[in-house]
């Protein structure tokens, strides 16, 4: 029994990384139609940002962090949707998709060619160690991990709910054409969810690459569990997205622990195909999908 | 107040509006009509600044508002009611109010006037924490409409209100557009059901192959059987 909860706390630690990354996916679908392929590349790259921070410019280690963000949110954000997304989405979505995955390829290739091949030495960002609660022994990273990612969630959700120009956000991708009428600045509101997924995707990158190591290929994995985490979750909203991670998250581990260590990579795609063979519209979606 | 000029325009290199000329009489209702394809919707846009307007000029109280915004349009003091459903389906009531007036820099004057259009339409305040998805459609509409109406508007553009409503709701739609001219704003509307648009409106506008053919008042409109022919799908100019 109390493995079964250390099992299931680090799932859920995990998971809840999983979410930022599929929350975001979530978001750029909502505000811009944009399936982002690489939005497993966009948790990789950020921590090579860090790390080049650090090794090439001499930078300490917070100021690397900052370094990073700030990056990750003009590149993965500002970037990716000036150069990429905008003169692309006006000749369709499937245009996009394949250019995302292109872009997927370009980054993961560059990160291997301009910084390495192997694996990186990550810097852990929260505390070691554990506690010992009656006989469960709770990992303080694991918690960390919860605590923080909770926190983004909870402030994202603030933002968006509690906030004019969240509502606005909101609007914008629930109905850009009213928003427009409105009066909604709509580009504005679509390059701040950009700037956020920018956001979600480096602080994802830096709470879940300790437990990785800093790789290339790490984007492979992150992608694909992104995504079937906001399909799993109800392709259109927040806390599908949330639920649909941390429940990847617990499923991997719980594979790991219980049945064999070697096929919990397999796990989220057979999730994925229960999901859509017996509940299309997700597990906290309606059917009823998008408004036009 | 309103005063469309020679107005050419369309979709990319698609013209639809052929030289649009009319007069909108102020403080009244104007029902547009016309067969379908006939530039009806496409006046609006126009109107609103979301199309490519090729040349003309649209006048409202002395400033041209071809090439404006939608937001600098919205200042200008007219608001748009587009067809079909046009709530934002997961925010409250009360937050789809607050959107028609995102574009004020005043915010305590925007929820002294959702208080006051909430005055309208008790409805809305009985349901104002509710999500908009989760009312009725009557009640969408009158949401919508309420929503429009507050930053105080000269001038709303509404287009097929009836759509989608049952008799009695549109019977309760017109009047609320009824009251609407009584306390001076002016409202012009393209209606699909005609006949019932024009028997409450003020004026009447045909609008045939994006150019205004008659604009009387509305009961000389409906007497007129050129416009009976109209309605039954013909031309204005068959004999």
């Amino acid at each position: 029994m109390e493995q079964f909860f250390q099992v299931l706390l680090s799932g859920l630690a995990t998971g809840s990384i999983y979410a930022l990354a599929a929350i975001g996916f979530t978001l750029i679908w909502q505000a811009a139609q944009t399936v982002n392929f690489a939005q497993g590349e966009f948790v990789m790259l950020p921590a090579f940002f860090l790390l080049a921070g650090m090794h090439f410019l001499g930078m300490p280690f917070w100021m690397a962090l900052i370094f990073g963000l700030l990056l990750a949110v003009f590149v993965l954000g500002f970037l990716f949707k000036r150069v990429l997304v905008d003169p692309l989405l006006k000749h369709g979505g499937l245009s996009l998709i394949i250019a995302t995955m292109a872009l997927a390829i370009l980054m993961k290739e560059s990160v291997k060619e301009f910084y390495s091949a192997e694996a990186q030495p990550f810097p852990e960002i929260v505390p070691n160690g554990s506690w010992d609660i009656s006989g469960v022994i709770v990992s303080l990273t694991d918690i960390s991990h919860l605590f923080i990612s909770a926190v983004i969630v909870i402030g994202l959700q603030l933002f968006l709910n509690r906030t004019r120009t969240g509502r606005c956000m909101q609007a914008t991708a629930q109905n850009p054409g009213v928003a427009e009428i409105l009066g909604v600045n709509v580009k504005r509101m679509v390059l701040y969810t950009f700037l956020i997924n920018g956001v979600l995707a480096a602080l994802a990158s830096f709470l879940i690459t300790p437990v990785y190591l800093a790789k290339f290929s790490n984007g492979e994995y992150l992608g694909l569990i992104a995504f079937i985490a906001a399909i799993v979750g109800g392709f259109n909203q927040i806390r599908g997205a949330l639920a649909g991670g941390l429940l990847i998250g617990v499923l991997d581990n719980m594979t790991a622990t219980y049945i064999t260590a070697e096929y919990r990579q397999a796990v989220p795609l057979l999730l994925l195909i229960a999901v859509i063979l017996f509940r299309p519209q997700g597990l906290l979606g309606t059917s009823e999908g998008r408004e036009a | 107040m309103l005063e469309i000029k020679d107005l050419y325009g369309g979709y990319g290199k698609i013209t639809i509006l052929n030289g649009v000329n009319c007069e909108i009489h102020t403080g009244a209702i104007t029902t547009v009509i016309g067969p379908n394809g006939a530039g009806k919707s496409t006046v609006f846009k126009a109107i609103f600044g979301l199309l490519n307007v090729h040349s003309g000029a649209i006048n409202f109280q002395g400033k041209n508002l071809v090439g404006m915004s939608p937001a600098q349009i919205i200042a200008e003091g007219v608001t748009y009611v587009p067809q079909g459903r046009n709530v934002v389906p997961q925010l409250s009531v009360y937050h789809n109010l607050e959107l028609g007036g995102i574009t004020a820099k005043d915010q305590s004057m925007v929820k002294r006037r959702i208080d006051e259009v909430m005055e309208i339409f008790p409805a809305l305040r009985e349901h104002q924490d509710r999500k908009a998805i989760d009312l009725s459609g009557g009640q969408q509409k009158q949401l919508e409409i309420a929503r429009a109406l507050l930053l105080d508007p000269k001038l709303m553009l509404i287009d097929e209100p009836s759509i989608g409503l049952s008799p009695n709701l549109v019977k309760e739609v017109f009047a609320t557009l009824q009251r609407l001219r009584d306390n001076g704003v002016t409202v012009l509307m393209v209606e699909q059901n005609a006949k019932a648009a024009l028997a409450m409106s003020d004026y009447g506008l045909v609008l045939e192959l994006g150019q205004v053919r008659m604009h009387d008042k509305a009961d000389v409109l409906l007497n007129d059987p050129r416009v009976g022919r109209l309605f039954l799908g013909g031309s204005m100019d068959e004999e």
